[in-house]
Formats: structure tokens, C-alpha cells, sequence
């Protein structure tokens, strides 16, 4: 049979395609290349501490041998490892000197499983940027293009947030905020009194406070204050594939998903230039097939979608499908992530938190907007929290026995902690390729990923330190540690930029609809298609991309134009 | 207060069975590899992991490191988890502290009075942390870890919430308020 739409991944944007586009009644097929998950039967998050294998600490051969990349990411567990593919299994390669950490989970809904949900709207400012520095190409859409659809991804996801009235942080639809503690409280006070175009805002994240008759009706329900989150949440308490937009999309009866199908590449006919399908390999039987379709959705995650693109050879386009402009896997961006300090902040011994919060406070983006930055363009914001130290200060401070027992009884000091993201400019040369000679398991090239910071990102990374220093030594915090960029790219887990938009067909991949200037049926909305990054996390803005994306080809579709 | 390795053991089996019938499930087989003896430490390689476990998290009102399995669970560790740089660590600091309680005291650590241990253990360890000992550092980290997180000192000296429910950014401190253990 052949499809309206096959939408290639699961995840955060496919997600979001699949819904779409079948509640405009398409007929959608979802293909996901890892195994499937089920929401709730296949979590973890029942589990105590003391219930998970060995505490929850994966073998350390283990990790070196078959999880030596995803081991770095700081939700990996054994109450998770299900969830991260085996790097041993899915091999890439990099220059020796410049390693990409590459954080994935191949399975029914991705990484929107184990995002960490934090969810901020791109501005006019981060749209007009490259337009204004002369970085990568102009993004063909403002932020009045992206509005309403915001909005729309929103009120379906559930965005918990207080309206701010920033220009370059808007406002959204917004469920009840998360409450700070007062420490957070006052040490905003008082970065705002020092600094005071600086704000600290609560966090906005994907979580339901308080879910509307929408949400119920997929059987969500309000967040349970765990934080278990990457281990899946049974609640549907925070946005995901799996708890919102695929039960959503299979409500309408359009969407078939099938599983262990790993698409090796588009299928294009070379006389009308269409894309008529794609070509896949059985996870498990390692057989090839093929599916047709009148348009194909790539939302396979940024690298993995560069891959599908880049593998996509014919006698027409031997650099790989919709790649005239020779964009395609370059531009590679990630956010500048690992940076930032934490310290003891003082005072406030009398007082305690119960629950555990999956969110904490944001600083958004001062430099180049109201402060000047010290030699670099674009700029970073800050994550953070305050709360008071478990038992595990124990392990490194001097005492035993009963004394010590005592002691990591009670609450230990509130520590502060902020970590910076910045944002990374575009350039052509940090890419992905693929492999000539080498092939994975399933015959699909390697690919090789080689991606270096430049001068404006390390003019970047020391101000985040030197700022993030300033604001805790003027709340009068202590013991303040500073933490440097980490050296490899891949751990902000940000992937961008492999397919940008752009309004120029000689320099960029999609134009302002994600549809590929060379394939007029192929739609890339996931987070290749970012022209540039903005500080902020991303996914929100793929959920957006993906919504407004598949409103636009369902019509295109309706009208005959592709 | 049980002062020897035999009443130790002893006291073991009996927490063992009641913990057993308490826990159930997966907890069991950390457990049952305990109740039937080590299967990566030679039996005095694991007398002195006991008093060492227990030494720096006895008994009290609350369970101490024997009963919350600590012993046990490094052993399962070390047999399933550690890597080969880890159990010699591991290995290396067990034979290392029993070697300088008796060259500091004059006596096998199992000779000393519980209290002779706690204070003996204070020193050496204000000591090797002080010179950033990485072999204890990651002992100590791996004592505190299979406490802390062990269902007895996850619930009865600290306090776990599988479910909270909601979140308090402010509570007060009282003379009853516990740290949570996760």
C-alpha cells in the first residue's frame, strides 16, 4: 500500500509529525529503527533505590565495554540502560583530538523519554541573529511565523512556567509555575539588585502542575514531584512520545508504526525528483524493504536524519538526496554545555524541602542582549538550583561511625549549583560524513563526525565561568567550584543544524515550510533543520517546527503542489 | 556490643532471615549470596570488610552497615560490578587498613574494642582523605552508597518518598526531620 505520509523516527519531532498529520487525515506510517517500548509497562519508575540492580550502578566493564559514550550522560543508570543504545553496536567515528560524544536511544519515542524537558520559546532576536552577525544563512521565518504554533504545542504538551514579559524569552501557555525555594527566591533578589537587567526566573518545563481535560483524556496526570523522570514516567505526568503525541496520532486511526525498521535511505524517482519512499533494514533479520509514500517526513534526530539524507546516493544527486547546496550534514551545532560553578550558599538552616522537584530555576540569556560580551556574539543562559545536600556529601568529608551517622541525618548545607548553555555558531566545516569503506551491522555507513569549537566559543566559555563565579560570590556563597567545558561536543545533547533552513537553494537544505528546496515531498522538521540554536534548549522548538511543518505539506498535499 | 567477627556473623544470619522475609524480591539475592559466604573475598578478607563496614556505620537506633547489607553488597560488587582497577582498590584497602590498624594500635583490628576501632578508623580516615587517597575515597563512596541506599538506611535512618506527590519548597526543621536518601 502506499502511504499519504511516512514519518521517519518517533521521537520528539516524528512524534509531533505523526499527530499532525493524521489528524488532518493522512495516512501516516511512523518508522522507529529500535525496538518498542511501552508506556508504563516498560519504565522503571516503580523501582526504590534499593530495588534496582546493584543500586543502580551499571557494571563498570560493562559501561567501558558496550556503553563507554552514553556512560558520560548523567541519566544513565541501571534503572535506564535500556533506554541508551549500545555504542559497542552502533560504532561512529571522529578525529582523535576532537571526540563527539553522541547520546542516543534507539527504541518508540527516543529520546523524548529521557529528555530533560526544560522548554523555552526561541525569539525575533535569535531568528534576526544570523541575519545581524553574518553567521550561517538567514533564517527564512521570525518568531511571528513561530507564535501561534508555540502556542499550539504548548497547550498540548503542557508547559509548566510563569509569564516574565522578556522580549527574548516570550511567554507561552503556561500551566502553574513549580514553586522556588526561598533561597532561590532571594538569591535572585539579589542577582537582580547587582545585575539589574538579570533575571531568575522558575524553570519551564514539560511537566503537568495541573492537567487540563486535553491531557487526562490520553490518560495523563499531574507530576508526582519524583524526578525519576528519565527512567520513563508512568503518570504521563511529563511530555513525551509515548505518553502524549503517538497515543494521540493512534487515536485517529491513520497511523501505523512499526518498529526495528532502520531506514538505510529515500527512495527518489529520478524523473519527477520525488521522493517515492524509503528503503529499510529489519533491525532483527537484517532483510531490506521498501515502503512507499507521497511525502516523507524525516525527523530522525540530527545526525541520524544527515545520515538517511547522506545515504540517500543516486546517479542524480551522488552527495545524497536534496543535497544540491552540499549543506547537508554540515553546520553541526551543539550547546556549549558543562560550564558553570556551584558553592554553598549561606544561611537559611531552619528550613527544608520535601518532594523532589524535576526542574529548578533559569537565568536567560544578558550578554549581547542587555550586557555587552567580552569579544563573541550570541550569548548563553543559565540552569540552576538550590537545595540542601544529601548524605552523599559524606563520601568525601573526614568522619566515621556514629558521629557520622549523625551527621548525614540531618540535611546537610543548601548548595547552588548553575550550569550554563551556550550557544554555538554555525560552521560549514564541523559535519558529519559518511564512511566509504566502513558499514555497521546493518550494511549502512559509518558515519564519521568531526566538529571543533572556534574562537567565539571559547571567548564564550570563559565569561560563563567568570560570570557564574561573580553572581555566587555576591550572594556570599562559599567553597565555589567552577566548572570548565567538558572538551568534547555531544553532552549538551542539542544536535542541530545538519539540514538548515534558509532561503536560498544554493546554501541551505529546507526552505521556511522544512520542505527540501530539491525534493518538493521531503520535510526535514526535527532538530537538523535549525538554521542557528539560541541558547535555549531545543526541543520545544522542533515540537513546533513539526506541528507548523505537517499543517503546511497536508495542505500542499490537499492542493496538488507536491 | 558484639565485638567479634563469629558474633557479627551471627548476628548477620538472624538480620539476614528477617530481612528476607521484610524485603522480599529483588533485595533477595544480594542477601543470599551473604547467608552462604563470600563469593569474591576470602573469608578474612570479608571479617575485616564486616568490622571495617561496621566500624564506620554501626549500630545505633537505626540498623549499622551489617544489618543494612553493606558487606554483602560490596562483595556482589566486586564480583559483578567492579572492574579490575576497582577491586584492587577495594582489595588493596581492606589489606592496607588492616595492616595499619595493627601496626597503629598494636593489635588485629578484631582484638579492638568497638570503640578502640572508632577511634583508631577516625584517624586514618581524616588522614587518607586528606591525601586524596583514591583507593579509599572509592571505599568509602562504595560504604556510604550500599548504606544509604539499602532499604534500612534509605527508610529507618534517613527518609525515602517513592511518591511524593507534591512539592514543598519550605519546610520547617524540627528536632524529627531526616535527610532524604534520594
Amino acid at each position: 500500500m502506499t502511504f499519504d505520509a511516512i514519518v521517519v523516527g518517533s521521537g520528539m519531532s516524528g512524534g509531533w509529525a505523526a499527530k499532525e498529520l493524521a489528524e488532518r487525515g493522512l495516512k501516516v506510517l511512523v518508522l522507529e529503527r529500535g525496538k518498542s517500548l511501552e508506556h508504563g509497562a516498560d519504565y522503571t519508575d516503580g523501582l526504590s533505590p534499593w530495588e534496582l540492580h546493584q543500586y543502580g550502578m551499571v557494571s563498570e566493564n560493562e559501561a567501558d565495554a558496550e556503553y563507554p559514550v552514553q556512560s558520560q550522560c548523567y541519566a544513565f543508570s541501571a534503572a535506564t540502560k535500556h533506554l541508551w543504545v549500545k555504542d559497542s553496536d552502533h560504532p561512529y567515528t571522529t578525529p582523535p583530538d576532537r571526540p563527539f560524544l553522541w547520546i542516543r536511544g534507539y527504541h518508540l519515542g527516543g529520546r523524548s523519554i529521557m529528555w530533560a524537558r526544560q522548554s523555552y520559546r526561541m525569539s525575533e532576536m535569535d531568528f534576526e541573529a544570523n541575519k545581524k552577525d553574518g553567521h550561517g544563512v538567514d533564517w527564512p521565518i521570525r518568531y511571528a511565523d513561530m507564535a501561534s504554533w508555540y502556542d499550539h504545542v504548548e497547550t498540548f504538551a503542557g508547559i509548566s512556567g510563569e509569564a516574565n514579559g522578556l522580549d527574548h524569552l516570550p511567554d507561552g501557555k503556561f500551566l502553574p509555575p513549580m514553586a522556588l525555594t526561598p533561597p532561590e527566591a532571594e538569591f535572585g533578589r539579589k542577582v537582580e539588585a547587582a545585575f539589574p537587567t538579570r533575571r531568575l526566573i522558575t524553570g519551564r518545563c514539560a511537566h503537568l502542575t495541573a492537567p487540563t481535560k486535553e491531557h487526562e483524556e490520553l490518560g495523563r496526570s499531574a507530576c508526582q514531584y519524583r524526578s525519576l523522570c528519565e527512567r520513563g514516567c508512568s503518570f504521563g505526568a511529563y511530555f513525551s512520545s509515548l505518553s502524549a503525541t503517538l497515543p494521540a496520532a493512534q487515536r485517529t486511526k491513520n497511523v501505523t508504526i512499526v518498529t526495528d525498521a532502520i531506514v538505510h535511505s529515500v527512495v527518489q524517482d529520478p524523473k519527477t525528483g520525488k521522493a517515492t519512499g524509503v528503503r529499510v533494514i529489519d533491525r532483527n533479520t537484517k532483510a531490506g524493504r521498501t515502503y512507499d509514500a507521497r511525502m516523507v517526513f524525516l525527523c530522525a534526530s540530527t545526525l541520524g536524519t544527515a545520515q538517511v539524507m547522506l545515504n540517500s546516493r543516486s546517479a542524480e544527486d551522488p552527495r545524497g538526496i536534496a543535497n544540491r547546496s552540499d549543506q547537508v550534514g554540515r553546520n553541526l551545532i551543539d550547546h556549549l554545555s558543562g560550564l558553570g560553578a556551584s558553592g554553598i550558599y549561606p544561611g537559611h538552616a531552619d528550613i527544608y524541602h520535601r518532594g523532589r522537584r524535576p526542574n529548578g530555576f533559569y537565568i536567560p540569556r544578558y550578554r549581547n542582549v542587555t550586557e555587552p560580551a567580552d569579544g563573541y556574539v550570541r550569548g548563553y543562559g543559565f540552569q540552576g538550583r538550590i537545595l540542601r545536600d544529601g548524605w552523599q556529601r559524606g563520601m568525601s568529608e573526614a568522619g566515621v561511625g556514629a558521629d557520622l551517622k549523625a551527621r548525614l541525618r540531618k540535611p546537610g548545607p543548601w548548595r547552588v549549583s548553575l550550569s550554563g548553555f551556550g550557544e554555538m555558531l554555525p560552521r560549514p566545516e564541523n559535519r558529519i560524513t559518511l564512511s566509504e569503506t566502513n558499514t555497521d551491522k546493518w550494511g549502512i555507513p559509518v558515519p564519521h563526525i568531526d566538529v571543533s569549537l572556534g574562537p567565539n566559543e571559547h571567548a564564550m566559555i570563559a565569561q560563563v565561568g567568570s560570570d557564574a563565579r561573580a553572581m555566587l560570590e555576591l550572594a556570599g556563597c562559599t567553597d565555589i567550584e567552577v566548572r570548565k567545558h567538558y572538551g568534547g561536543v555531544g553532552l549538551g545533547i542539542h544536535e542541530m543544524g545538519t539540514a538548515r533552513m534558509g532561503h536560498d537553494p544554493n546554501t541551505s537544505v529546507v526552505n521556511r515550510y522544512n520542505q527540501a528546496h530539491d525534493v518538493p515531498n521531503l520535510f526535514v522538521t526535527d532538530g537538523a533543520s535549525m538554521s542557528s540554536s539560541g541558547c535555549q534548549n531545543p526541543s520545544l522548538t522542533y515540537m513546533a517546527l513539526s506541528a507548523r511543518a505537517a499543517h503546511h505539506a497536508a495542505a500542499f498535499l490537499k492542493e496538488g503542489k507536491i | 556490643m558484639p565485638t567479634s567477627h563469629t558474633a557479627f556473623a551471627a548476628d548477620r544470619r538472624a538480620i539476614l532471615r528477617s530481612a528476607i522475609l521484610l524485603v522480599g524480591g529483588i533485595a533477595i539475592a544480594p542477601e543470599l549470596l551473604a547467608a552462604t559466604g563470600p563469593t569474591f573475598f576470602s573469608p578474612s578478607e570479608r571479617a575485616q570488610l564486616d568490622l571495617l563496614c561496621e566500624t564506620m556505620i554501626p549500630t545505633t537506633d537505626t540498623p549499622g552497615a551489617i544489618a543494612a547489607g553493606v558487606p554483602a553488597f560490596l562483595d556482589t560488587l566486586m564480583a559483578n560490578w567492579a572492574s579490575p582497577k576497582s577491586r584492587a582498590h577495594i582489595q588493596g584497602v581492606i589489606a592496607s587498613l588492616a595492616r595499619a590498624a595493627e601496626a597503629d594500635t598494636g593489635k588485629p583490628l578484631a582484638a579492638l574494642s568497638a570503640a578502640e576501632r572508632a577511634d583508631w578508623l577516625a584517624r586514618r580516615d581524616s588522614a587518607l582523605l586528606a591525601a586524596k587517597d583514591p583507593a579509599y575515597r572509592q571505599f568509602k563512596q562504595l560504604v556510604l552508597t550500599g548504606y544509604y541506599y539499602s532499604e534500612a538506611g534509605a527508610t529507618q535512618e534517613l527518609r525515602y518518598e517513592l511518591v511524593p506527590g507534591a512539592w514543598e519548597p519550605s519546610i520547617p526543621v524540627t528536632a524529627d526531620t531526616r535527610s532524604w536518601a534520594a
